[in-house]
């Protein structure tokens, strides 16, 4: 026992076996927010990040431009005989607006979970080591981003904030596995399904989306949106489609393979969603503190 | 001037890895295949090698750190085995010649290690279910192809970075 005490490499791989233990086990406690030395060399790491990736943007950028030359014609022609349908559906989105609004106005309704605040951003890094899917935006917190806000691209939901420094954030992509990870969702039909995103099947690249009544009736094709309940996420951000239903492990529910509307590579420019309702309630309470 | 000029190399590996998997479109090796970067830790086994011991586990443990807390944000993954192997390949050193031959060999044999001990870590702490051969198929052997290509081509112009490196070090 004294000969295996005085082995001194033993003892530092003993010893940094339980610093490592420690370690992983403060950062996986949920926190509220992350550390002021991790803060610190976020930050900086995020500056230096950012000086980069202005220039590897702008070179990607122009790369991609010149890819896009060689199908600009057949690109055209598409896009040409989907103007045409555009125009019709322009008139009539602008007809149910003006409806909507006048009868929100009858109801004396201002807000609703679906007006949201974008706030745009740029992508200045992803996690190289791509078991955690992150990405890391060149917005913070001075910037009015918070945690648990949700991340969106053109196409659709890409994931929420998961951390946030002063100068910029981390996005955990759905792709990622993590438990806590629950997103309220909805499945669009004659009759609304709800249901929460929960998981990623990494080799068929479809969200699995869990948790919905055994009767309902989800079909191919449908669309699945943010619900707005409970979190920060506003309401109506896109998901994906339906590709799949089948029964869950105990047969209790039903589980949708959904198939992502963002691609969840290749992402350059992301928008974060500030909930212009929940910032309402927060106002409230403030002003009534101040009244008193 | 030439102080920083090391510190700046593995600031620039590490920001490279960010960027390659950024850029670098998803399904090089078909569609489902993941290939993680390890440009940084070739770089630091390199400096193990060539340069020393005491070197190569410093830089480990600092770039190790910094790349729990801005990649990854659970810390001590990287930062336990950044040092452990860059320690395990230059014991392993002790008993071969150093070339550019086994340098490549140690340094894949390390990525090897490292993409193994960063599976186990993450099945026990529940950010991945995959199962051990799924993992070798889909993630493992092109991870490794990736990063031979790599060390194919930048070992030279690093060893010859790192040596002289040694050199300026032996002459203070």
């Amino acid at each position: 026992m004294p000969q295996f005490l005085m082995n001194k490499r033993l003892i530092i791989l003993l010893v940094s076996i339980i610093v490592l233990v420690a370690l992983i086990g403060f950062s996986l406690r949920e926190r509220s927010k992350l550390s002021w030395p991790e803060q610190f060399v976020k930050d900086t790491t995020g500056w230096v990040q950012s000086l980069v990736s202005k220039p590897t943007n702008f070179v990607a950028g122009f790369v991609e431009n010149i890819q896009d030359l060689n199908n600009t014609y057949e690109e055209n022609k598409e896009l040409k005989s989907r103007i045409e349908n555009l125009a019709s559906l322009e008139s009539q989105v602008q007809g149910l607006k003006k409806d909507n609004k006048e009868l929100r106005d009858v109801l004396g309704e201002k807000k609703t979970l679906r007006d949201y605040e974008p706030l745009p951003a740029t992508v200045i890094g992803r996690n190289p080591d791509r078991w955690h899917e992150m990405i890391i935006i060149d917005k913070g917190k001075l910037n009015g981003i918070e945690k648990n806000m949700a991340v969106v691209t053109a196409k659709g939901l890409i994931g929420k904030v998961k951390s946030v420094t002063q100068f910029s954030s981390t996005v955990q992509l759905l792709s990622s596995m993590d438990p806590k990870n629950r997103i309220s969702a909805i499945i669009q039909g004659k009759e609304d399904e709800y249901g929460l995103v929960e998981g990623y099947d990494k080799e068929k690249k479809l969200l699995m989306v869990k948790a919905i009544p055994s009767g309902a009736k989800i079909e191919k094709g449908q669309t699945v949106i943010t619900s707005g309940l409970g979190d920060v996420f506003p309401k109506g951000l896109m998901i994906g489609k339906v590709v799949e239903v089948k029964q869950d492990q105990y047969g209790l529910n039903l589980t949708a393979l959904v198939k992502p509307g963002a691609d969840f590579y290749d992402i350059k420019t992301v928008m974060v969603t500030k909930r212009t309702m929940a910032q309402a309630v927060d106002q409230d309470v403030t002003d009534g503190k101040e009244e008193e | 001037m030439k102080k920083f000029l090391l510190p700046l190399f593995f600031l620039f590996l590490f920001i490279l890895e960010s960027l390659f998997v950024q850029y670098i479109p998803n399904g090089l090796f078909g569609a489902n295949r993941i290939i993680a970067p390890h440009f940084l830790f070739v770089g630091l086994l390199f400096l193990t090698i060539y340069v020393g011991k005491r070197q190569g586990l410093i830089y480990s443990a600092i770039f190790g750190i910094l790349f729990d807390i801005v990649y990854v944000e659970i810390i001590g993954i990287y930062f336990f085995l950044y040092p452990f192997i860059a320690y395990l390949a230059s014991k392993l050193m002790n008993i071969m010649q150093t070339n550019i031959l086994i340098a490549f060999l140690v340094s894949l044999f390390g990525i090897a290690l490292l993409e193994i001990g960063v599976y186990e870590m993450d099945f026990l702490i529940h950010v991945t279910d995959l199962d051990f051969m799924s993992f070798l198929d889909l993630r493992f052997y092109p991870t490794l192809i990736l990063n031979s290509i790599f060390i194919i081509v930048t070992g030279y112009p690093l060893k010859r970075l790192f040596e002289k490196h040694a050199e300026s070090l032996r002459d203070e």
